[in-house]
This record gives structure tokens, C-alpha cells and sequence, in this order.
């Protein structure tokens, strides 16, 4: 009888466990990368309404960020501020800018101005300002150096690993409260004697403000 | 007061606008803006893909089928990513354009209000979040209130979301259907109106409400009296709360009512009185009860209750002894009382019993610390007797106290029927009221209300009435109205508005000031105004304290002391006549519904789902029964009968009710609505054919015939006995005295202890916690009146199934109210356990039964089963030892339910929150692909529309305001149950954290943290806490030998655990047995209880324990 396959196919079902595999991992690896907010999420910066500069008003001018979030030691929620916060100044300072169109407007008709949302937890997730930055986390943690960016993005991947990281290790980020809201503030210039400070004083605070390093699905999950 | 407007203005993440790629602001992709990103269908699937409701598999699809979607998704997904770049929708963040005051975006503020009932009032507080309400709570600075509330309050939020609620303002067209106007048009036609009836003085007009006891109301009634004095007032409750002061006032002579104290008192009888349940003003009645109950030592006392009844009610459930008479004999029962203790009653046939003379010794014996009530649906006779019996113990003025109280300035609906048939009225208001379901029979209300040449009706929604109002005017909501009201004890409360009209709505006080032409119609300046006369005080600073603190103090009705009119009984004892119930001369009861009211809250879904506390039925009243009934006119569970009375006939299924009177038909009032809406209309039959101004709610006379129909009938408890296991444990207040450790001698033997093959992870990890939550729950305070359940329900975003799907057993309440029946152990067989439930119906032993009520909620087990189980870890514990649950890891095998011995955890079978209720049923949603719906195939619907069989948009809209926004919203799929509310301990404890800042002061101080059902529980019989703590409230109750764990064989170490029940009955009556019966049950099971040695449990094992 003839062959009705040609020799090469005796090779086929090594290629294709080979191929499938190779394919098989390649997949995973890219999902791995791809599918993940390390990959989807970090540098995301969207153009906002209103062209405003965390660098200009936070880094230059040094406003507190709890003078705009006036809310993040209240609440879960670091509000965005109302237009009528920025006419505190802005009725004086660059009064009749053009950028500045539409928070006037805003301030006087009481609607709102559409802040594109960058950081956003899914709605399983009940994350809560209030209690991270009254007890040592500061903004930059999260947010990246946000004193220094023109035009907000997303600094960190905000996943789930990456909270796990700091819950599991709070003395590697906690500072003192005072410095919470100060993005540049390192316990010294030099690396080595900042890194050494940050360990002993980190679990002095973990110890003496007993902070729970929570891990347990409730901590976040309801 | 934040309304919609300014609420739509914060976020603007909802799923309905979340992405315009239009939007002038223009977006800016970091991975570049691709076409395909501007497509329908990507948007589409962008909005679909993220997981905001988690509710993707939600469509049209089988089980099957939905791999088939999926499947496609993911292609999609594919050429989505290949194509764009994998993005989430982008939100926008709305934040204030002005800010407002003391306003923290993402925390809740808290309002005092009040909710208007019957019998006064219930003063809440209410949360409010982004400016809508979504949890009422009792206010617990109210004086003497401990913040519970009733079962209607904790449920009325919904009635505020319902999408059936009237929306527009309408008017009757020429062909007689309700057509929508604008306000301005309503508004004008009742200015015009006004006109009218200026100009005749108010000839001819007639206002038809329902009581309340707001002082606004009544000053509007007078001022309306002024401009108009020919306009006439008339009052209409299906249910009469009112016999209690017109029974009062004719005894004492003095416009009067009475208040009862039940803590004071130590000898309770109750003449068909369920003061526990149907009676208005239940909450404090329970308060009050469960405080003259509470016991801490072996050596407390306690009160005694004595129930005469024919239904078995909570209170018959919670008496020390029942007599189950039919209630037209209860007459004859007070009367042998009365002559007992010597006060004249006029008895004909007294009946001489030795239960009733030892009752009527114990009450002389208790003196001024006995109290006697009657029920509101007996006749004034047994009322007048109820006084008459107190007067003479001297109770009036301690246990009886009476309250000052306006008398009756209105005509009742008799006479308002009497009118319009007379054609004496031209114009007729109705406020409220909904006569066309609840009027009585023979007013034949339909006929009579015709004869009005306008009718104009204020309503909730547009119901039976509307149909034929000529003007029908949507009813704001107490939570959107300024108002005030009296509660029962006659303190001034405040009614204040939580959100603006959602449908604009008018308030009744604004409706009458405009409609009677008033120069004040804004209801804000009515209620001021009423305050500063009240009050004597229109300061800025008082009226805002009032508002904060939602009463007035001080403002409580003076206590009266009058002399009985003896005469009064007598006199009103003369004409009646005692009525013989037979087989063809049965007794009709006509009772208000534990869950509809009088079937106000027929389409509130809530109370619908809510198992009633004692039949446990869901979704449907039922013709209730006694066991001899049910044999002698031959008729079993679920048949269909007809009850003729009079001329008038109606339908229903039999239910039999363990100790029940015989030959007494018990009849829930309020189901059978025709047009209450998507929820309520069609459930259940209507028993009001029955009810006549004459009989009143108890009539005899009636016959039943049987049908050759059944009909299923969804029950959530259908097995009634607890086998004499020792799941709810009792004693009796002498043998606790005795053995004050008779709860823990009904442990089972302890199995030998085996080292576990591994440690428990979670007892290295409670090392190190802060705190370790438990719970306590007294037996002897809880009387089963559940409304804990429907606090949970609202707490935790709990949804509502439908009839069918609770038939399946897959009702959805994280808590439930366990209500077992014990009986006489020489009675019954045990050993039957494999027997049907339906048989339970024919064993003679339920005829007298005693009941139990036990709460059941995840008991937290330290050492769980459902954890070991799952195969996803999925169900877990943290280091404060609540067993947590997490929506997100679950994938739905169910192991864990499996695997609990206490059956509390829930299932999300189908969609249920997404899902209108008519796409509830069978066991899958109808396979798309054979299915048609309005002849259109069901895959061609989905793909036309992914929302098709989804709540339609105005239901989602309204119903989606209701969620608490800290507790997730699961989906189908995911296996829930109680948390003990997590999200308010983490809220306390990141409180205590903020507070604390750069301290070690973490520890949340013991009773920061209410469980909804805690908060909610009139009789403080649940309290939570830190059992680390030796000092905590609960701890010290753990510490009690009542307490004990169920199951606690199974060694689950639960953190839940119950103080057991204490009974007080007295040793000289004939039902007296030295133990409570369900402890009789256990012993025949399980051998005797040897109190003799501290290893008492030992001979029981012999006999074959558990």
C-alpha cells in the first residue's frame, strides 16, 4: 500500500506538542505581562479639561495637597476640588486667563467641570484615604511624585500585589505624620542612611501605633 | 438636604454614562486612539467588559450557551487588544462646581425623622449618602427608646425606590382612563377648587384620610373648620387602632388612652391582644416586654404571660400560658374573669375552668402588677371589661397609665358612605387611603363613591382608588416631607425631608393647604409654625435642636388619673351575645398582616419575601386552620376552599397552624390587591369581601366548601419540630433558679478529642489581632418579631426572589427567625424522622404546642466547615475571627453550603438584583435558543439588546439608589451570607484609626460597632463585640450559664452563641410540666438530664445521645 502521507509527517505530533507548547507559553508569558495593571494601567494620562499642573501649583508654588483634597483625612475619598477652591486664588491670581475659561464658568453656574478619572479601584475594592494618610502613608506612595508632574498620570500599578507589598512590609513606607503630604521628603540624601533610618524607625511606628500589616480579605473586600 | 440634581453631580461613573467618545474634552490614549475604539460595539463591549455589576453572564443565556458567548467575547477581546489597546471606560469625576457646606464627599450624614403610623409615630434616623437615604435606624436619643424599630420602618425605604409609586400627575379623560398632566395644570385645578369651595363655604365637600397624629394636621383640620365650616372630616383605617382611647375614654369618662407597661408589670393577660405583633406600636410594646423578661442571675425575676387567643400570634408564642379559644369566646373568657376577681361583667355563661381560676388568682396575687389588654379586633365590651379588671387590681395609674389625648374631631367611613349615598356630598379628597381595597363589604364603597361629582385623590401610588378619582396626585413619601407627628406617648417629632420629592410629590399637609384655599401651602412653614404654638418658641436655635434631635422633650402627653365608670362594661357586656363556632358555624378572624399592614405594603418586596413569623409563609396569605378543622371539613394543606359569609364569598388555600382554635378561620388582611403594582399585584386572595362595619374582624357563620383546586403554597420552615435535639434551649424560671447550668447539661457527650491532623492557621493568627468579634443572643429577649431580618435585608443589599424561587428554597436572607413548636412528648411518635413534612399537618400533637424563636445567622465558626471545603479559598478567616467571604474568589460550587451545619449561607441562583422578578423563574433562565418572549426569539432579543430580560430602566434607577454603597452588590453565581456587617466594623475600626493617628490607640472602644440586626432589635436580644475583651457587654453575656453554642458537638466553636430561653409559668396551673415542653422533647430523645454531677452527661450518652 502507498504511503497516502508523506514521511515528513511522522514528524508532525513532535512539532505539534513542540509548536502547541511553545505557543502555549507564549500566550501565558503575554498574558502575564500584557493583562496586567503593571503593563495596562501604569502611565496612563489622559488630557484634562482644564490644562492644570500639579508641578506649577504643589511643586513651585508649595500649596499643600490637603488644601485642594481637603477631604482625604475625613474620608475614603480624596475629593477633587470644587471650582469655588480654585476662584479662592484664581479671583486674584491670572484673573482673566483663558485656560482658566472654564472654572470661571464653572464657579459661577455651579456646574461641574468632567475630570477625566485616572486611579480607579474596581467596586470590589473598598480602599479608604483616611486611614492610610492619618497613620503614615504618604501620597507619593501610590501616586507617584505627583508635586513634580505637569499633567498627572498613573504612576503605580495600584494592583493587588502591589498592595499587598506595603501590607505586608508597612515599615518600609511609613514616615511620620507631619511628612505625609511632603512628595520630595526622604529621611536623608543619602541612600544607604535613608534605607537604614526607614527600617528603624519604620518598626518603631509599626510597633508603637500598632499597625496591623492586614492581609486578611476583609481588610479591603466587603 | 442634598437632592437627585446635586447626587447626579458627584460621580459620573454610572453604567449608563460611562463613555461619550465624543465628548468635547477629547481622550487621549497612551497607546494612540484607534477607530475601532469609536465603534458601537467595542463601546459596547468596553462598558460590558469592565466589571462593574459583575454581572456579565447575566443575559438570555443557559448554562451551555453562555460558554458559547464567552467563547465570542474573547475573540473579541482578542481584536480588541490586537486592534486598541486594552482600555477601561473612561469616567469622569464631577466634582462640586460650588462647594457645599458640610458636605464630605464618600461619608454618610445621618438625619432624625420620623415615620408616621396609626398609633403615633416611629422616630428614626436616617442615613443618607450622595444625598439619598439608604438605611433607617431608630433614633436612640429618643427618651426611653433603645433605637429599635418595627418591621414597616426598617422596610419602608423601599416604598420610597418603588418604581410602581405614582409618578405623574394625572387626570380622568372623557373615556374614563388616568391620563398624565403637568403639575402646574393639577395645581391650578386645585386652586380652582379652592375658588369653589370658598364661595359655598365648603358645601358639599368631604376629606376622607387616614389617622395620623400630626399636630400640623390637626391644626390644619381647625383652620379649615374656619374658612370652611361646611366641609366635613372623615377617618377611614381598615386596621382600628383607635378602640384602645375609645375604650378608655368611655370608661374613664375623660378623653384619655391608655399606655401599657408591660415592664412593669408582672402578670400580663392578653384578651386576644398580640401586642407583641399585630398591635400598633409593637417596637416599644416588645422594649418593654423583654425588659420585665430580661434575667441576668439564677435569682432575677421575671413577668408572666398569660395569652387568650385564636391565632397563634408572637405573643401566643412568647405566653407562659396559652388558652386557645375561638376570639368570640374570648368575651365569655373575660367575663369568668372578671366574676373571678369579683368585677361585675354581666356574664351569662361563664366558664369555670381551672385555668382560668388560677390565672385570675395570679392576677389578684400580682395586684397593681397585673395588667390585662385586649385586642384591638375585639369588640369595645371586652375593652371596657380589659379596664374594668385593672381597675380593680389597682393596676390604673402603674401598669395601665392614661395619657391625655385630643379627641376625635372626624366621622368614620359609615358615615362618609352615608353621605355620599345621600348626595350630600359633592366633592370628595381622599388623603392617603385606598377604600376601594379596604373599605368594609356592605358599604359598597365602589357604588357610593360614584356619587360624588368630583373625586380628587392624594395617593402613594395609582392603586384600586385611582382608578376611579377623577384627579389623582402623587403622595410624597414621609423621607420627602416636612412634617411632624405625636408619637405614642404623645412627644412631638420631627418629619424631615431626606430627599426632594423624587416624582414631586406633595406632601397631605400641603395638598389640603391648597386645596381649602389656605394662605400658608408650603408644609415646611405649616410644620414651623405648628412647632412655635406648640413650643411656645419660633427661635432659629430650638427649632434646629428639634430637627437634630428629631423631638421635642418634654412634650410627652401628662399622665391623667380617673375614676372608672363601672356602669360603662356592664352596659356594653348587656348585648353581647357569645357565639358557638362549630363545624358549619365557623369563626371568621380577620388579622393585620405581619408583612402588608392593611396592604399598604403589598408591593413593597421586601415584606413580601419576609417569612411571616409565625406560619413562615412567603409571597401569600392562606385560610390558617387548626389541625381538628382541617380533619372535620376534610381538607389538607394547599386546598383551595371557598368561605361563603353572608352573601359574600371568597377563595383561598388552607394552611394548617399548629394551636390554633378549632373552628376558627384566621385571614390575613391586605393581599389580593388588583393594582398595587409589578411586586404586589395578584398575591394572595382578598379577605376584605368578608369584612363588615357590622362583625367587625371577627364574624361567625361562615361555611367553607372545598374546591377540587390546590394551590402551592411557599413556605420557608416546613419542618416543625425540632426532634428533640437541643437546638433552641429552654427551662423554667424555678428550675434555672435550681440548675442554672441547665443549658450546657444538654450538651452531648463530648467526643473523645483526637490531636487535628494540622494546627489551625487561625489560632496563630488571633494572637496578634486587636480585637475577636462574637455575638450573644437571648432567647428569653427575642420574641421572633423579625425585624432584624429586614434590617440585614436593607444593610446588606439583600435582593428578593420571587415566590418560585423561595419554593426552591433559595430565598436569599442572610438571617432568619427559626420558629419551632414543642409539644407534650407523651403526645407524639418520635423516631418518625423520615416522614413526609406534609404529614405533619394530621398528628394530633400540634394542636397545643408551645413555639420557639430562634434568630439564625452565620454563626461564625472558628473552626469552620464551609473554609475546609472550598476549593478556591474563597471563604476564610481573618485574624478577628469572622469567617469573611469573598464575592470575587468565589467561583459557585456550593461545597461550602453543603458543608454548613447551620444552613445560613445563600446561593445567587440567578440574577436576582438585575432581574425583574416575572424573569425569576425555574431553575435556569429559559434557554435563548428556544425561547421566545413577545413571539421574538430570545437570542435575536439579546442581540439586539444585551439589557432584554433585564429590570427595566425605571425599576433599575429607582432600586439601584436603595444599595448601601459599602456592601458589594453580588452577582449570579456567588455564595453569600452574614458578615457580621464587615463594612461597619472596618468603618469603626478605620475610625478609631484616624482618631488614634501617631498612636497605639486602636482598640475600638466596646459598643461602637451596632450589626444592622443588633440596631434594629426593639428587645436588645442581640448584642456583638469584642469577646477578647472580659469587659465587653457581650462578654459578660457569654459569660452567663445560659449560654451555649448550637451544634456544639460538632465542635465548629462558634462565635455565635445563645443564652437559653427561660419560661415562667406558674406551678398552679393545669398546663403546668416543671420543664418547658421542648426540654421534655430532649430528654425522651436523649435520656434524662442528670444535674447530680459535673459530668452529668455521662448517663445520657448510655442511652444514645446524638
Amino acid at each position: 500500500m502507498s504511503a497516502i502521507f508523506p514521511k515528513w509527517t511522522n514528524r508532525l505530533p513532535l512539532m505539534i506538542i513542540i509548536g502547541g507548547g511553545l505557543l502555549a507559553t507564549g500566550v501565558t508569558a503575554g498574558v502575564w505581562y500584557y493583562f496586567t495593571p503593571k503593563y495596562v494601567r501604569v502611565g496612563y494620562q489622559p488630557i484634562q479639561p482644564v490644562a492644570f499642573s500639579h508641578a506649577t501649583h504643589n511643586g513651585q508654588l508649595g500649596i499643600d495637597c490637603r488644601y485642594c483634597h481637603s477631604m482625604v483625612e475625613k474620608s475614603w475619598f480624596s475629593n477633587i476640588p470644587s471650582s469655588s477652591t480654585c476662584m479662592n486664588c484664581h479671583n486674584q491670581v491670572l484673573k482673566d486667563d483663558p485656560r482658566l475659561a472654564l472654572v470661571r464658568e464653572s464657579a459661577a453656574s455651579g456646574q461641574p467641570i468632567p475630570w477625566v478619572q485616572i486611579h480607579r479601584m474596581p467596586d470590589f475594592v473598598y480602599f479608604n484615604h483616611s486611614v492610610h494618610v492619618n497613620r503614615g502613608i504618604s501620597c507619593v506612595e501610590c501616586h507617584g511624585q505627583i508635586n513634580q508632574m505637569e499633567e498627572v498620570y498613573h504612576a503605580q500599578p495600584l494592583s493587588m500585589s502591589f498592595c499587598l507589598d506595603c501590607h505586608r512590609d508597612p515599615a518600609a513606607k511609613i514616615r511620620p505624620p507631619e511628612k505625609i503630604t511632603d512628595l520630595n521628603w526622604k529621611w536623608s540624601d543619602d541612600p544607604a542612611v535613608a534605607a537604614q533610618q526607614q527600617k528603624a524607625q519604620g518598626q518603631k511606628f509599626v510597633h508603637d501605633w500598632r499597625v496591623e500589616s492586614l492581609q486578611n480579605c476583609s481588610a479591603c473586600h466587603r | 438636604m442634598k437632592t437627585l440634581s446635586t447626587t447626579a453631580a458627584l460621580t459620573g461613573n454610572s453604567r449608563r454614562e460611562a463613555t461619550n467618545p465624543a465628548a468635547a474634552t477629547g481622550r487621549h490614549y497612551w497607546r494612540g486612539l484607534d477607530e475601532l475604539a469609536a465603534t458601537p460595539e467595542f463601546r459596547q463591549f468596553l462598558e460590558r467588559e469592565f466589571p462593574e455589576g459583575a454581572s456579565e453572564m447575566t443575559d438570555e443565556v443557559s448554562r451551555r450557551h453562555f460558554v458559547k458567548i464567552m467563547s465570542a467575547s474573547f475573540l473579541l477581546a482578542g481584536v480588541g487588544l490586537a486592534g486598541s489597546g486594552c482600555r477601561k471606560p473612561e469616567d469622569k469625576i464631577m466634582p462640586f462646581g460650588k462647594a457645599a457646606e458640610n458636605y464630605v464627599h464618600g461619608t454618610s450624614q445621618y438625619f432624625a425623622t420620623a415615620m408616621p403610623t396609626r398609633g403615633g409615630a416611629i422616630p428614626l434616623l436616617a442615613k443618607s449618602y450622595e444625598g439619598r437615604p439608604v438605611k433607617l435606624e431608630g433614633n436612640p436619643l429618643f427618651p426611653g427608646g433603645n433605637g429599635g424599630t418595627d418591621r414597616y420602618a426598617q422596610a419602608s425605604i423601599l416604598n420610597l425606590y418603588d418604581p410602581d409609586r405614582a409618578t405623574r400627575f394625572a387626570r380622568r379623560d372623557a373615556g374614563g382612563v388616568l391620563r398624565a398632566t403637568s403639575r402646574q395644570a393639577a395645581l391650578d385645578a386645585l386652586a380652582e377648587l379652592a375658588r369653589q369651595f370658598a364661595a359655598n363655604q365648603g358645601e358639599g365637600v368631604a376629606l376622607l384620610a387616614e389617622r395620623t397624629h400630626s399636630p400640623s394636621r390637626r391644626r390644619l383640620h381647625q383652620l379649615i373648620a374656619e374658612t370652611l365650616p361646611k366641609a366635613r372630616w372623615f377617618l377611614h383605617d381598615a386596621i382600628d387602632a383607635e378602640v384602645h382611647q375609645r375604650a378608655a375614654t368611655k370608661a374613664f369618662g375623660k378623653s384619655v388612652k391608655p399606655a401599657f407597661h408591660f415592664d412593669k408589670a408582672r402578670a400580663i393577660l392578653s384578651l386576644d391582644c398580640d401586642f407583641i405583633g399585630a398591635e400598633e406600636d409593637s417596637h416599644n410594646n416588645i422594649r418593654r416586654f423583654a425588659q420585665g423578661r430580661r434575667i441576668g442571675k439564677p435569682t432575677d425575676t421575671m413577668s408572666r404571660l398569660y395569652a387568650v387567643e385564636s391565632l397563634f400570634t408572637l405573643t401566643g408564642a412568647s405566653a407562659d400560658h396559652r388558652l386557645r379559644v375561638p376570639a368570640s369566646s374570648v368575651i365569655q373568657v373575660a367575663q369568668s374573669i372578671a366574676l373571678e376577681l369579683g368585677v361585675p361583667a354581666a356574664a351569662k355563661a361563664p366558664i369555670v375552668t381551672e385555668w382560668i381560676t388560677e390565672c385570675a388568682k395570679d392576677l389578684k396575687a400580682s395586684g397593681s402588677a397585673a395588667l390585662v389588654v385586649a385586642g384591638n379586633r375585639q369588640p369595645l365590651a371586652v375593652h371596657l371589661l380589659a379596664h374594668a379588671i385593672n381597675n380593680a387590681l389597682g393596676s390604673v395609674g402603674n401598669t395601665v397609665q392614661l395619657l391625655e389625648a385630643p379627641g376625635r374631631i372626624s366621622g368614620d367611613l359609615p358615615e362618609l358612605a352615608d353621605a355620599l349615598n345621600t348626595g350630600r356630598v359633592e366633592t370628595l379628597a381622599i388623603i392617603g387611603a385606598n377604600p376601594f381595597h379596604c373599605a368594609p363589604a356592605d358599604l359598597n364603597w365602589a357604588a357610593a363613591q360614584r356619587k360624588a361629582k368630583t373625586v380628587i385623590r392624594l395617593g402613594h401610588s395609582e392603586d384600586e382608588t385611582a382608578a376611579h378619582c377623577d384627579w389623582h396626585f402623587p403622595l410624597a413619601h414621609y423621607l420627602e416631607s416636612w412634617g411632624d407627628a405625636r408619637t405614642s406617648d404623645g412627644t412631638l417629632v420631627a418629619i424631615q425631608p431626606l430627599i426632594a420629592p423624587l416624582f414631586g410629590g406633595l406632601t397631605d399637609l400641603e395638598f389640603l393647604a391648597r386645596l381649602c384655599g389656605l394662605a400658608e401651602t408650603n408644609p415646611i412653614r405649616i410644620v414651623r409654625e405648628t412647632f412655635a404654638a406648640l413650643i411656645g418658641s419660633a427661635s432659629d436655635a430650638t427649632w434646629n435642636k428639634f430637627l437634630h434631635d428629631g423631638f421635642a422633650p418634654t412634650t410627652a402627653a401628662k399622665t391623667v388619673s380617673a375614676t372608672l365608670d363601672s356602669s360603662a362594661a356592664v352596659e356594653a357586656l348587656a348585648s353581647a351575645t357569645p357565639a358557638n363556632p362549630g363545624k358549619t358555624s365557623l369563626e371568621v378572624v380577620l388579622y393585620r398582616d405581619a408583612k402588608l399592614d392593611d396592604g399598604r405594603h403589598a408591593n413593597n418586596g421586601w415584606l413580601q419575601e419576609f417569612p411571616d413569623p409565625i406560619t413562615k409563609i412567603v409571597w401569600d396569605n392562606a385560610v390558617l386552620v387548626s389541625r381538628k378543622t382541617a380533619r372535620e371539613l376534610d381538607v389538607v394543606n394547599g386546598d383551595v376552599v371557598e368561605i361563603s359569609l353572608g352573601s359574600a364569598k371568597i377563595e383561598g388555600p388552607i394552611w394548617t397552624q399548629p394551636g390554633m382554635a378549632d373552628y376558627s378561620l384566621g385571614l390575613a388582611l391586605g393581599y389580593g390587591r388588583t393594582a398595587a403594582g409589578r411586586v404586589g399585584s395578584g398575591v394572595g386572595f382578598n379577605a376584605y369581601p368578608l369584612l363588615t362595619t357590622k362583625s367587625g374582624h371577627i364574624a361567625t357563620g361562615a361555611t367553607v366548601r372545598k374546591t377540587r383546586r390546590k394551590y402551592t403554597i411557599a413556605c420557608t420552615q416546613d419542618h416543625w419540630s425540632m426532634e428533640g435535639r437541643a437546638i433552641v434551649r429552654e427551662g423554667n424560671l424555678d428550675q434555672f433558679a435550681k440548675h442554672p447550668d441547665f443549658a450546657e447539661r444538654m450538651n452531648a457527650p463530648e467526643a473523645p478529642v483526637e490531636a487535628p491532623m494540622y494546627p489551625n492557621p487561625f489560632d496563630e493568627a488571633k494572637k496578634t489581632a486587636l480585637h475577636q468579634w462574637g455575638m450573644s443572643i437571648d432567647l428569653s429577649a427575642c420574641v421572633g418579631c423579625g425585624t432584624c431580618v429586614l434590617a440585614c435585608q436593607s444593610e446588606n443589599n439583600i435582593p428578593i426572589v420571587g415566590k418560585d424561587q423561595v419554593k426552591r428554597g433559595r430565598e436569599m436572607h442572610w438571617m432568619r427567625i427559626d420558629r419551632y413548636y414543642a409539644s407534650n412528648p407523651a403526645k407524639r411518635q418520635f423516631g418518625q424522622t423520615f416522614r413526609k413534612e406534609e404529614s405533619q399537618q394530621f398528628d394530633e400533637w400540634i394542636d397545643d404546642v408551645q413555639a420557639v424563636n430562634q434568630p439564625m445567622l452565620c454563626q461564625h465558626c472558628e473552626a469552620a466547615p464551609c473554609e475546609n471545603v472550598c476549593p478556591v479559598n474563597a471563604t476564610v478567616h481573618d485574624h478577628e475571627g469572622l469567617n469573611v467571604m469573598v464575592y470575587n474568589r468565589c467561583v459557585g460550587t456550593r461545597y461550602c453550603s453543603n458543608n454548613c451545619p447551620y444552613k445560613v449561607r445563600r446561593f445567587n441562583y440567578l440574577d436576582y438584583h438585575k432581574r425583574p422578578l416575572s424573569e425569576l423563574k425555574g431553575p435556569f433562565y429559559a434557554s435563548p435558543i428556544t425561547h421566545r418572549t413577545g413571539g421574538e426569539w430570545d437570542l435575536l432579543r439579546w442581540w439586539k439588546d444585551q439589557d432584554s430580560g433585564m429590570r427595566a430602566d425605571d425599576e433599575w434607577d429607582l432600586i439601584r439608589m436603595i444599595k448601601n454603597p459599602e456592601v458589594t452588590v453580588r452577582m449570579r453565581g456567588v455564595m453569600e451570607k452574614c458578615t457580621y456587617c464587615v463594612q461597619r466594623i472596618e468603618g469603626a475600626k478605620i475610625a478609631q484609626k484616624v482618631k488614634a493617628g501617631a498612636s497605639g490607640d486602636v482598640v475600638v472602644p466596646d459598643g461602637t460597632i451596632q450589626t444592622a440586626c443588633q440596631q434594629a432589635c426593639p428587645a436588645g436580644a442581640i448584642v456583638f463585640g469584642n469577646v477578647a475583651d472580659p469587659e465587653s457587654r457581650v462578654s459578660k453575656l457569654k459569660q452567663q450559664q445560659r449560654d451555649y453554642s448550637v451544634l456544639e458537638f460538632l465542635a465548629t466553636k462558634p462565635r455565635t452563641t445563645y443564652l437559653a430561653r427561660v419560661r415562667n409559668p406558674n406551678p398552679a396551673m393545669p398546663d403546668y410540666t416543671a420543664w418547658p415542653l421542648s426540654f421534655g422533647e430532649f430528654e425522651r430523645e436523649n435520656g434524662e438530664v442528670n444535674f447530680g454531677s459535673r459530668h452529668g452527661h455521662e448517663p445520657a450518652a448510655e442511652k444514645g445521645g446524638h
